[in-house]
């Protein structure tokens, strides 16, 4: 097991060269120079070129992309062009606001979506099944601006309940989590149902109903486990790239977490702040899913003892 | 009529489907007696595990519906019980093992825990009695109580029958329903899961429904049978009468149809057809399309049940004098 787990986070060394290389050839790539928009409109070509020179912009590609993985390895991805700093600062200061926000966010899916699919799964072909999974379709449809904004109409500018803005209460974390976190929810309960909907009708599911175990028992116990492999993936998944910055949700309700803070920067063209929040991502997208596979490994046993 | 252990009167079981109404059980009825072993034979599709989890209410519903009958254990209707009295009796006094080990356990859970579940629902020990009761178990069924903490992918299918019956024998039950025991397992240890099922039954003096196709495991476990094609029970007798002169012409073609020891054969000798479709079962007796003696009168009438011997009853037209039955072997 240790030695799966060690494996993985080596694994992250050619993964996070794979990301930067794209990146960094993407933003190489794309028009217009980052020592003119650090002179300004008025600097001339010279001096233009003068700071090009002194940035290393004026190496080949593949000699910049170098230079930017061997000061990375120092731990220096730069600063940004506009306020200075070093980049990870820049992105860490923003990621507690995100962290909050996705853990929000996923506390109410996981919350509401596991047990509404369980029932589901449970009552199939009922009322409360076919309503459910209305409401589970109609969560995946909304497009989450739209429904950040409805939110904002309703409850910040109609009610005037709840603020649409800003991060500095409890109360502002209210509409961005649940614009968030109803997706998800409606995915999780989806795979839970159709994953609890398989598992019931396996064989040791009679066998535990055979040996005269309580129905409650039956779904919670011997089936909930067994149906949580692809659960746990899906939530995972949304919960990794929650923890990248919900880039829409927080655009909508202007929090500041690194998702705003890599859009802000890609309008403003701070190539070394956007390098840093995908790098960034990129991490903690990996982090995750290993976490998740690990997590694997306590839910079935037989999982585990693949892991040598 | 006292020792009557088990009986089930007129047994209707039917799946509803939108494709139609699968008959799957149709008028059953049967008696067992406390320790006795009942063997269940018939061909896949003919209702004998459609039957044993009516016993035990276990019909999936949708879209299975016990339609009609009685199912009496000990003189209680168990079609009568509440959802939770039913509860109690499964597991306790009805046990089931089932035709396939390998699907049969939990995989993400102990065989212990498994083990030791059945336990804590029916006995009144705390979780480390049951526990130390569950390595017992377990030796019992000659598995080392010391992997109780083991999964069950760390066993083979023989190992894990043995785990499936120490579940349900784990709280000594009045009746065992087998349903194709030894099927999935290769014939060697067919042969010692059915030894250790035999020495268990005797040593619980439990009584024994065994579901099975393979005549030869009956010959070996068994003290009745009943052969049962396409939801009915055609034949039902003692073991030795049967052996000894099977009267129903489908029960003779399933003992034609096993090739001979000292007989050179160049192939062997099926029952010719195909079982019914259970959503559109032929009329009169089930087996007229398929059977060598059958008349104009078979198509018609419905065969009632006749008695042709001590505790030996017959389904079939030619014991009760309606058709000739010319060329039948008879003693």
């Amino acid at each position: 097991m240790h030695k799966y787990v060690l494996k993985r986070l080596l694994l992250l060394i050619p993964v996070m060269l794979g990301v930067t290389f794209i990146v960094f050839g993407i933003m190489h790539l794309t028009p217009g120079s980052p020592a003119r928009l650090k002179l300004g409109e008025k600097a001339t070509p010279e001096q233009i070129a003068a700071l090009e020179h002194e940035m290393g912009l004026d190496k080949p590609f593949i000699i910049q992309y170098g230079n930017f993985v061997k000061n990375g390895l120092k731990g220096d991805f730069g600063r940004s062009y506009l306020s200075n700093k070093p980049v990870f600062e820049e992105v860490l200061d923003r990621f507690p606001a995100t962290l909050k926000l996705a853990v929000a966010a996923m506390t109410i899916a996981v919350v509401i979506g596991i047990p509404a699919g369980i029932i589901s799964a449970t009552k199939q072909y009922t009322l409360v099944d076919s309503v459910t999974m209305v409401l589970a379709l109609i969560g995946v449809s909304m497009p989450v601006f739209w429904l950040g904004l409805m939110l904002i109409l309703i409850f910040s500018v109609n009610l005037g309940w709840l603020p649409s803005s800003g991060a500095s209460t409890w109360m502002h974390l209210i509409l961005p989590s649940i614009t968030l976190g109803l997706s998800s929810t409606a995915i999780i309960t989806r795979m839970t149902r159709s994953s609890m909907l398989e598992v019931i009708r396996q064989d040791y599911i009679r066998t535990a109903r055979a040996k005269g175990v309580p129905e409650r028992k039956v779904i919670n116990k011997h089936a909930l486990r067994n149906a949580l492999i692809p659960v746990v993936t899906v939530i995972g998944l949304q919960f990794g790239s929650l923890l990248g910055g919900a880039v829409l949700t927080e655009s909508v309700f202007s929090w500041p977490g690194v998702g705003k803070l890599m859009i802000d920067s890609i309008k403003k063209q701070d190539i070394p702040v956007v390098m840093a929040s995908i790098i960034f991502i990129a991490i903690t997208f990996s982090i995750v899913n290993l976490a998740v596979d690990i997590l694997y490994a306590f839910i079935d046993p037989r999982i585990k003892s693949q892991y040598q | 009529m006292s020792n009557e252990f088990l009986s089930i009167e007129d047994l209707h079981i039917h799946y509803i489907t939108q494709e139609g109404t699968v008959k799957a059980v149709n008028g059953i009825d049967l008696k067992l007696n406390k320790g006795e072993t009942l063997g269940l034979v018939g061909e896949t599709g003919a209702g004998k595990t459609t039957t044993a989890l009516g016993i035990l209410r276990l019909i999936p519903n949708p879209p299975g519906k016990i339609m009609d009958g009685k199912i009496i254990l000990e003189g209680r209707n168990l079609l009568e019980l509440s959802e939770e009295e039913m509860r109690k009796i499964r597991g306790k006094k009805v046990s089931m093992i089932f035709q396939d080990p390998m699907t049969s356990l939990n995989p993400v859970m102990t065989v212990g825990e498994q083990i030791a579940e059945v336990i804590e629902i029916h006995e009144d020990v705390n979780k480390e009695e049951a526990k130390e009761k569950a390595k017992e178990m377990l030796e019992l069924v000659g598995i080392s109580g010391g992997r109780a903490g083991d999964y069950p992918h760390q066993f083979s299918g023989g190992m894990k029958q043995r785990v499936v019956i120490a579940i349900a024998l784990a709280c000594s039950p009045e009746l065992l329903i087998a349903d194709e025991p030894t099927t999935a397992l290769d014939v060697t240890i067919q042969a010692q899961v059915l030894d250790l099922m035999q020495g268990l039954k005797k040593e619980f003096n439990t009584a024994m429904i065994l579901i099975t196709h393979d005549l030869g495991v009956v010959a070996e476990a068994c003290d009745k049978v009943a052969i049962i094609y396409a939801g009915e029970i055609v034949e039902y007798a003692d073991i030795e009468s049967l052996f000894a002169s099977p009267k129903h012409p489908y029960t003779q073609g399933l003992f034609a149809s096993i090739p001979s020891l000292d007989e050179d054969v160049e192939r062997l000798n099926p029952i010719k057809g195909l079982m019914p479709e259970p959503t559109d079962l032929p009329s009169g007796c089930r087996f007229h399309p398929r059977c060598p003696y059958a008349e104009a009168k078979c198509s018609e009438m419905d065969p009632k049940s006749v008695e042709v011997g001590a505790e030996h009853r017959v389904k079939c037209l030619i014991y009760s004098g309606e058709v000739s039955g010319k060329g039948i072997e008879n003693e």
